[in-house]
């Protein structure tokens, strides 16, 4: 893609006022949650969820739903935050500010669709980090969380364009990236990098929201966008993908995002593939559960 | 429901409908590492009814017991296979895994008969390894005809079925299905390629039988494997998890010898491989996992 169609992108995503703003919670938090564990400050985190609204609402309510199991619904922030947990709250808090930014009506992609294969995503690689010790699992669970941001922006500032890429992956049964390229001439990774630089995140974040399906061209930390790259493939061909048909056969022992993580972590040669792919399966039901807390029953499992 | 999206979480607590005592999570990780088959969370339930129906045969009463059974006991290796029997029961239907039969009509006869194409003879030559009481082997029968009049146009079809056991043979050969093994079957199909049979049963048409050549093989017969050669698909489904890990490695060798270049080799929907063979590459399509012995031109997917 030639820099002309990259700054034409940025200009739109810059100009247009729409363009979603960056939650003011969201960075002082991401900073306070990426502390290491003993020192995450919780009485600091505790304040800011309660600083915005939408997200205190949100952590109370995640916290009281039955998916955990509490004999009674916590009565505060901090006890919401316990319960959940920090990473959750971390978790949580970015996903509830990508909700927040964008609307959900109205989208070429259907949100239960989108937020199922983030979230499979985001597990996927939080699971083969924790397995592996590659790299760090809740940074992994982050940057799959985010990997697909690009299609939210679609959604908003290209919709009919974008509806059409949707239309022909379906139609053709190709990946959405490859679709996108046709009918629009950029991805969802650029739009997804404009907005990631936008709002500062983190400049492996940003890579991993660029580079994910061409991972030669990223420019650093090849690992965590290796990573997030086999995960997206794994858990388009595992039920979790775009709600079509991908005509697909997926190598990923030989795909090159391999060979980078097996260069820096040799124990990847020991992963039981096979197994781990059965474990997805297994966590289909939670991802479902989940996502039907957020959007109403039913919907969700109508998504596979 | 206006909220944007929340999120989070780790495991819920009593969400999933999975047996109370941890020994069956043992068990199955037992039985994974000696067979190959996973029971996934949701359906550890079945193996919770295995053992317990293998319990009340021993007449044990707890499944420590029977994990003890399972792992000290001089009759260990025989136990297991009781309890894979039970495990892997009434398993066989036709179209059982419709991710399989997606994968093999959208993107691997397409994928073969390009490799193939430039050869004089074009003939497809598939085998239903274990193939029991011919399920898997007329399910492939009906989709290579259904493909026979754009994909498949001008090529031969040739399935090999074969199974150790006699009487499964016979009953393989007679083609005739009740309710439970056509449960996963579609009406399209049943109209199409069988014929009504006594007992509300149907049977297969002659046409879809005419593609299937029944016969007796023992997998552990050195010679006869090596007689099968010019494979494209190989199906073995829940039969080298009775097999033990020498003879195992023996049979998934020869699989892969009377595979040609290019060929796909397929186990059941939840077993696993291993690390049998390192030869084969694992490949994922939508729904469904295969092994693929790699093209000579060291083509990648």
């Amino acid at each position: 893609m030639s820099t002309g169609v990259t700054s034409t992108i940025t200009e739109r995503v810059n100009r247009i006022e729409t363009m979603p703003s960056i939650p003011a919670v969201l960075l002082p938090l991401m900073e306070l949650l990426n502390a290491p564990p003993d020192k995450v400050k919780l009485d600091e985190v505790v304040k800011l969820v309660s600083y915005d609204n939408t997200i205190a609402l949100q952590t109370l309510r995640i916290a009281s739903s039955p998916l955990f199991g509490l004999p009674r619904a916590p009565q505060s922030i901090k006890a919401a935050v316990m319960t959940l947990g920090l990473r959750q709250v971390g978790a949580m808090v970015l996903t509830s500010c990508l909700g927040q930014a964008f609307p959900t009506k109205g989208w070429a992609l259907d949100p239960t669709v989108f937020w199922r294969h983030s979230l499979g995503c985001a597990m996927v690689c939080r699971k083969f980090s924790e397995r592996l010790h590659i790299i760090d699992a809740d940074k992994a669970y982050m940057a799959a969380l985010l990997h697909d941001m690009g299609f939210l922006v679609n959604c908003l500032m290209f919709p009919e364009e974008f509806a059409d890429a949707l239309e022909r992956a379906s139609q053709e049964s190709i990946p959405l990236v490859d679709a996108e390229q046709v009918t629009m001439g950029f991805t969802h990774c650029q739009t997804g990098r404009a907005l990631a630089e936008k709002w500062r995140l983190a400049t492996e974040i940003v890579q991993v929201v660029a580079h994910h399906h061409d991972i030669e061209h990223c420019e650093a930390d090849h690992s965590l966008v290796s990573l997030v790259h086999l995960g997206d493939l794994l858990c388009r061909m595992r039920n979790l993908g775009y709600g079509y048909y991908e005509r697909q056969k997926v190598d990923l022992v030989s795909d090159p995002a391999w060979s980078v993580l097996v260069k820096e972590h040799r124990e990847m040669e020991n992963i039981d593939l096979v197994r781990f792919t059965f474990e997805l399966d297994e966590d289909l039901t939670e991802i479902d559960q989940l996502v039907s807390a957020i959007f109403g029953s039913g919907k969700a499992a109508s998504a596979r | 429901m206006t909220a944007g999206p929340q999120i989070a979480l780790s495991k819920p607590a009593g969400v999933l409908q999975a047996p109370a005592d941890p020994v069956f999570r043992q068990i199955r990780d037992l039985v994974y590492k000696v067979s190959g088959i996973y029971q996934v969370e949701e359906k550890l339930y079945l193996l919770a009814d295995g053992c317990g129906r293998r319990m009340r045969q021993l007449n044990i009463s707890t499944p420590r017991e029977y994990w003890d059974r399972l792992t000290a006991h001089t009759n260990r290796d025989a136990e297991m296979r009781s309890l894979l029997n039970e495990v892997t029961i009434g398993e066989t239907s036709l179209f059982r895994s419709q991710p399989q039969v997606d994968a093999i009509r959208k993107v691997i006869l397409p994928e073969l008969i390009s490799e193939k194409s430039k050869q004089i003879i074009k003939r497809l030559r598939i085998w239903s390894a274990g193939c029991s009481t011919g399920e898997e082997a007329y399910t492939l029968a009906m989709v290579m005809m259904e493909e026979q009049a754009h994909l498949l146009k001008d090529w031969t079809v040739e399935i090999l079925a074969t199974d150790l056991n006699d009487r499964s043979i016979e009953t393989a050969k007679a083609g005739i299905y009740g309710d439970y093994a056509l449960r996963s079957t579609n009406d399209y199909f049943k109209r199409k390629y069988f014929d009504p049979a006594a007992d509300d049963k149907l049977q297969v048409k002659p046409e879809v039988k005419k593609l299937i050549n029944f016969s007796r093989l023992n997998l552990h017969d050195d010679s006869k494997m090596l007689f099968m050669k010019g494979l494209d698909l190989i199906f073995c489904c829940n039969v080298l998890i009775y097999f033990d890990g020498p003879s195992k490695s023996k049979v998934v060798n020869h699989f892969f010898n009377d595979l040609n270049s290019g060929g796909y080799f397929f186990l059941g929907t939840s077993e696993s491989l291993l690390k049998l063979n390192e030869q084969f590459h694992l490949v994922h399509f939508p729904g469904a996992i295969a092994y693929w012995k790699p093209s000579r031109t060291g083509k990648k997917p």
